[in-house]
């Protein structure tokens, strides 16, 4: 019986020296607006509305994989994800982008 | 008067010869940022069009497409039988085009899961260059160049492991993406 698994400690270290185990989830209040479509979307029941508030909060935050699909569907842009593994956006037009940091 | 094509770029001149060899590709990181963009553009009409002229079957071109990649990607690995093992030497070969890791929820002790004669595990990709060209080119996510990464992941653990095996798609995001990868012992 291997007593020590390599690959699996290498594995592990990665994860944690870049942080993914790690994830913070940030709800604004404020901004929420109760739709729950956060809840349904999301993959790991990382959310639950709070009946009492009618607003979203984060349960199992351990669970999140950072796919970001919540962000995409929350129509208020209440939450904030931190520590997490960012894709490389190789789709950003930097001309477009320049222009519109210009008009905004 | 013949007509001449104005350009704002500078036109290279130099010599060459058949049996020079090139030793760099030239130009500047914009010129193949715009060759990067052309490209991804391309390649989702493509998928596009393919879907609009064979329909599902588009699911299998691609697939194949992907597969016979990975099998090419595979055969950079060493073979094993250890299935965390594969996914950690695969992640380091695919891990320019596709950054993935193993993933369970956190109160599950390991992450594969056997299951009669399969074992199962959860992949998360979070870099993709099939997602970027899908944003790119606002495609949406699970159409057949998903199968690109459906088949590059197959082939390349059917080649590492001389197995057989299955990806399904069970969510998708604009950040990650995950996948079961399904492997049959009985295929060996």
């Amino acid at each position: 019986m291997e007593l020590f698994n390599t690959t699996k400690f290498f594995h592990n270290l990665k994860k944690v020296l870049r942080g993914v185990d790690m994830v913070e989830i940030e709800i604004d209040e404020n901004a929420c607006v109760g739709c729950g479509s956060c809840v349904d979307d999301c993959p790991n029941d990382v959310y639950e509305m709070d009946e009492s508030k009618n607003k979203t909060k984060v349960v199992n935050a351990e669970d999140c994989m950072a796919c970001l699909s919540c962000h995409e569907i929350c129509p208020a842009e209440a939450m904030e994800h931190k520590n997490i593994h960012v894709a490389k956006r190789l789709y950003i037009d930097r001309k477009v982008n320049d222009i519109i940091k210009k008009i905004i | 008067m013949a007509y001449e094509i104005k350009r704002e770029e500078k036109e290279i001149f130099g010599n060459f010869k058949p049996e020079l060899i090139p030793d760099e590709c030239g130009g500047n990181i914009d010129d193949y940022e715009e060759a990067l963009h052309v490209l991804m553009k391309f390649v989702g009409s493509m998928s596009s069009a393919l879907e609009q002229v064979s329909g599902r079957g588009a699911n299998a071109i691609v697939y194949q497409a992907g597969k016979r990649m990975g099998h090419e990607a595979g055969k950079m690995v060493e073979k094993t039988d250890d299935l965390e093992k594969a996914m950690q030497e695969l992640s380091e070969i695919l891990g320019a085009e596709f950054y993935f890791d193993m993933w369970k929820p956190e109160g599950q002790d390991g992450y594969t899961i056997e299951k009669g004669d399969e074992t199962v595990v959860k992949l998360i990709f979070r870099d993709c260059v099939v997602r970027q060209t899908l944003r790119r080119t606002g495609l949406p996510q699970k159409g057949p160049l998903c199968y690109l990464l459906y088949g590059y992941t197959v082939g390349a653990v059917e080649e590492v492991m001389d197995i057989r095996g299955k990806l399904d798609i069970d969510h998708v995001g604009p950040n990650a993406c995950l996948k079961t990868l399904t492997i049959k012992w009985s295929g060996k």
